[in-house]
């Protein structure tokens, strides 16, 4: 029979450099527990005459753990306890108080001041040292998960501010604005630090005045998804949206790269679109993405438009099929990750027929930003939304 | 999710109930390890009483339709209605597992 390795536990950090602490009154008693401490190979021991004497000796000496006892003149250790977990820099510290009051009322009193543990004179030993040990042991862990905490959350911070700016911001949509007359506004609210949505345009180099755009949503969200929207975004940049007037043949090839790129079970969906201000209108392409919607001024409702197609990722030869959507001067263009319309709504969900009855009465609100803040509020008004939202309205100049 | 499994000789019918999310995976592991080891060849899975499934969720039945080809078997959806359906229609699952009534 072979044995199988069995994965070494974590290193423990040496106990034996950690700082402790002795606070009592009794000379005898603070010897006694130092040489205990020595002998067990702990080198970095002060201590302390009493609860004032230990409080001012803290600053300098900055103990790991605290051996306390509580009957002491001037401060007792009930005093100093409740003293030093007021200072949250001390608030972690483990604080083993060792005794002679053995009543049960005593230990609550003690472990009501902010003791961490509690053993009674006569010490033993043996179990002295070994819930020294204990209690230093645990510091330590906390302290490194706190560590490792803070530093997750600094990364995913910092990741989050490169995937904002992979989406266009004001600068780029006052360019648009400039080269298109198309005034566009966004939102962009992930549901954790990172997400799978992200959106992008661009004017047409080859016709002026045109406009590609597009919304991605990957499956999941968090890391995983967050990072597939690098990659998607990598390829993006590499795809010439102005090279063909069908967006359903763009919308292939970048399922067939993303196909390869993938792991099953993840996928993306896409709506990829261009806005064509002489024809007047959207033509765009979907691969199972929400539905777009579009008015034109004086509209009562908006005009959805149909968004079936596979999801990118799954069927390398999956093909698509290229639609048209009016859009005269002065109209719009919706666009919206699926979590505005699976909010639940009683037993079912918000769908698109809810979110449209839901921006009718503000179709024409001129203001693109206050439409998408309106909405948003109503959103967050009608359920929880637990995945990342975005929203996006493009208005054509009248 | 919640889920109930009637295993026959030729077909399994497994009962999906509440809401198919992220939150599951755990769960869908399970289900397709026991849907591997049965005996049917047709592994139908019953979406009447799925409320809800999210991106995620998708990705899974995805999953598992893969893992049945695998262990040459069949996968069927069976009887999605409301927004499962929906869901299902406008991602063309059709094209990929097969989708019935």
């Amino acid at each position: 029979m072979i044995d199988t390795p069995v994965p070494a536990p974590p290193p423990l950090p040496d106990l034996q450099t950690c700082r402790i602490l002795v606070v009592d009154d009794n000379r005898v008693n603070r010897h006694l527990l130092l040489a205990l401490l020595e002998r067990d190979g702990f080198h970095a021991v002060d201590v302390a005459e009493d609860g004032i004497d230990a409080l001012e000796r803290l600053p300098a000496f900055r103990p790991d753990l605290i051996l306390l006892d509580l009957m002491m003149p001037r401060m007792d250790g009930f005093e100093m306890c409740r003293r030093l977990r007021a200072d949250p820099q001390w608030q972690d510290l483990p604080v083993l108080v060792q005794s002679s009051l053995n009543q049960a009322g005593d230990r609550a009193r003690a472990f009501a001041a902010g003791a961490t543990d509690y053993v009674t004179k006569p010490l033993n030993a043996l179990e002295l040292l070994a819930r020294v040990r204990i209690h230093l042991q645990k510091r330590a862990l906390l302290r490194d998960l706190t560590q490792f905490r803070q530093r997750t959350e600094a990364e995913l911070a910092f990741a989050r501010r490169m995937q904002e700016r992979l989406m266009p911001g004001p600068d780029r949509c006052a360019a648009v604005e400039a080269a298109t007359g198309i005034t566009v506004n966004s939102h962009f609210a992930p549901s954790s630090e990172l997400g799978g949505d992200f959106w992008g345009m661009r004017p047409d180099s080859h016709h002026p005045g045109r406009l590609h755009l597009y919304l991605v949503d990957f499956s999941g969200h968090g890391v995983g998804a967050a990072l597939n929207t690098f990659r998607l975004h990598a390829i993006l940049q590499q795809t010439d949206f102005g090279g063909t007037d069908n967006p359903a043949d763009a919308l292939a090839a970048i399922n067939r790269r993303l196909c390869t790129l993938l792991p099953r079970g993840q996928f993306a969906t896409m709506l990829i679109g261009m806005i064509d201000p002489e024809a007047g209108c959207l033509r765009y392409a979907s691969a199972g993405s929400t539905k777009p919607m579009v008015w034109a001024p004086g509209d009562a409702a908006p005009t959805p438009g149909d968004s079936a197609g596979l999801p990118l990722g799954l069927v390398g030869q999956a093909t698509y099929e290229t639609r048209e959507l009016p859009l005269p001067p002065g109209g719009r263009l919706f666009l919206y990750s699926d979590a505005a319309i699976e909010i639940p709504v009683g037993a079912d969900v918000l769908d698109d027929t809810g979110l449209a009855a839901l921006i009718a009465p503000h179709l024409h609100e001129p203001d693109g930003a206050r439409f998408l803040s309106t909405l948003t509020a109503a959103l967050h008004a009608t359920g929880p939304i637990d995945d990342d939202l975005t929203a996006l309205l493009f208005t054509r100049r009248s | 999710m919640d889920y109930a499994i009637e295993a026959k000789d030729h077909e399994s019918i497994v009962r999906l109930r509440g809401r198919l999310t992220f939150n599951d995976h755990a769960k869908l592991r399970t289900l397709i390890t026991e849907m591997q080891g049965s005996k049917g060849k047709r592994q139908i899975l019953d979406l009447g009483n799925l409320e809800f499934v999210d991106s995620a969720g998708i990705g899974m039945l995805l999953i598992a339709h893969e893992e049945m080809g695998n262990a040459d078997k069949q996968l069927v959806l069976r009887g999605a209605a409301g927004q499962v359906k929906r869901v299902l229609s406008v991602a063309q699952l059709g094209k990929i597992v097969t989708v019935e009534d």
